[in-house]
């Protein structure tokens, strides 16, 4: 279940592309949880976040209430700056909501959200890359479409249609990234971010 | 995943959709059974005009395609979607992951490749001779006929996922042994695996296995995840 983690791109792409999700843990503080869950969601949406979600919601930036009302086991939030996380990071501690909190980014960025936020390092996950096969997939740009969806159901193809479509003058970058962000289940797909790269691809 | 012949209109809006490229044109939309990993994003994208996209859940083995390639389901075992555990996300809480060990997951068929049990299985084996441990709530090691040699079951290997992970733990003092061997059986699988390490922090907040990795000039994206210390009540690690 490391659906945040992969997540391909540049360092100046990837310094618009943080995520931040509250999760229970099964049999330790699920009891009550969805009320805290639905704060979560709420802390993040007073921060512009480019995408929301949570275990089923995926895609429904739009309809913040709809994700908050059927909100369950774990939220989901998608920003493309560091001072939002930060100031989302300083009311969840404020809130003391009691559920985990797990932020995805740049290392270097994120340390510097936790550090003015005053929060700790507790523990991190490093990608090593994909190993195998690495001849069986998709161009590096497609990729960094598809791996801001860690459960792999945007696919190559549907990247690829979606920058035809730009190149023909039939749909906007913007438009492009709505097509692809209700594919990704759980609304971490950054369509903020995905805009940009369909352009640069388009070009 | 099926379409009804007699209903489509071989509008081909369904074929881009597909993560595994498992849609193609006949006279009317064709899915190829074997690549269909069941994930049902052709369904639930809605794009078909006249609803002939069908799912019908399907006996064992083949049941586990849904499970593993489609985060909506959850493993009845584990009461957790998709196709790992909380793993490091809940550490703060769980304790999972002690000072001095290292957690590893790999995760088979990402990105956006699939994987077949069979290679899920090669490498899980290799772990096993290391001495790793097995995450007990892990849908992969369900899987497993005997988790000290990190067999899975024969009637498993053929089917096809999204993707699926191996979590393990084990003292870091072991990692060098460990991404050796993973490096070489690597070399014997006919998919992509993703493959991440997970850290407890040291009081200072520095993380050792960064240190490790740094040293032994193993590559780690510049992008990762921390868990933060908000959960309670907090584990003693």
């Amino acid at each position: 279940m490391t659906h945040t983690l992969h997540r391909r791109g540049t360092k100046e792409s990837l310094s618009e592309d943080y995520t931040v999700m509250m999760l229970q843990s099964v049999g330790i503080n699920d009891e009550g949880h969805i009320p805290k869950i639905q704060e979560f969601l709420r802390i993040a949406l007073r921060h512009n976040p480019k995408n929301i979600g949570s275990l089923t919601m995926g895609g429904m930036i739009d309809k913040p209430e709809e994700v908050i009302a059927n909100a369950s086991k774990i939220g989901h939030a998608v920003f493309d700056n560091k001072e939002a996380v930060t100031e989302v990071l300083r009311e969840l501690k404020e809130a003391d909501l009691g559920i985990s909190v797990i932020v995805g980014g740049i290392f270097e960025n994120v340390d510097e959200c936790l550090e003015k936020a005053g929060l700790k390092h507790h523990t991190a996950n490093f990608s090593l890359g994909v190993w195998g096969k690495t001849e069986k997939l998709p161009g590096n740009d497609i990729l960094e479409v598809t791996t801001m969806c860690g459960h792999a159901l945007i696919a190559p193809n549907l990247v690829k249609a979606m920058v035809k479509e730009i190149k023909a003058g039939t749909k906007t970058p913007e438009e492009a990234a709505k097509v692809l962000m209700p594919n990704c289940a759980c609304g971490v797909f950054n369509p903020a971010r995905a805009a940009k790269l369909l352009m640069a691809m388009a070009k | 995943m099926k379409i009804d012949g007699d209903v489509c209109i071989a509008c081909e809006l369904c074929v881009p959709y597909c993560p595994m490229e498992a849609i193609s044109m006949d006279d009317v939309a064709v899915i190829d059974q074997d690549e269909c990993v069941d994930c049902a994003v052709c369904l639930k994208s809605g794009v078909c005009p006249v609803d002939c996209i069908i799912f019908e859940p399907a006996p064992w083995p083949r049941s586990l395609r849904t499970t593993f390639s489609d985060p909506r389901t959850e493993h009845k075992e584990t009461k957790i979607a998709g196709r790992g555990t909380e793993e490091m996300k809940t550490n703060d809480v769980t304790g999972r992951f002690k000072r001095g060990w290292v957690g590893m997951g790999c995760e088979f068929g990402r990105p956006g490749i699939g994987a077949r049990f069979r290679d899920v299985d090669k490498v899980a084996q290799v772990l096993a001779k290391h001495g790793v441990q097995f995450e007990d709530k892990n849908p992969v090691t369900f899987l497993m006929e005997d988790k000290k040699t990190g067999k899975l079951r024969e009637d498993v290997l053929n089917e096809k996922v999204l993707s699926a992970i191996i979590e393990c733990i084990f003292p870091i003092e072991k990692f060098k042994d460990i991404i050796t061997a993973l490096k070489e059986v690597s070399k014997e699988v006919d998919t992509v695996f993703s493959v991440e390490v997970i850290n407890r922090a040291d009081p200072d907040g520095s993380y050792p296995l960064r240190k490790l990795l740094e040293e032994m000039g193993i590559p780690y994206y510049i992008n990762g995840k921390q868990c933060v210390g908000l959960g309670r009540p907090l584990a003693n690690v």
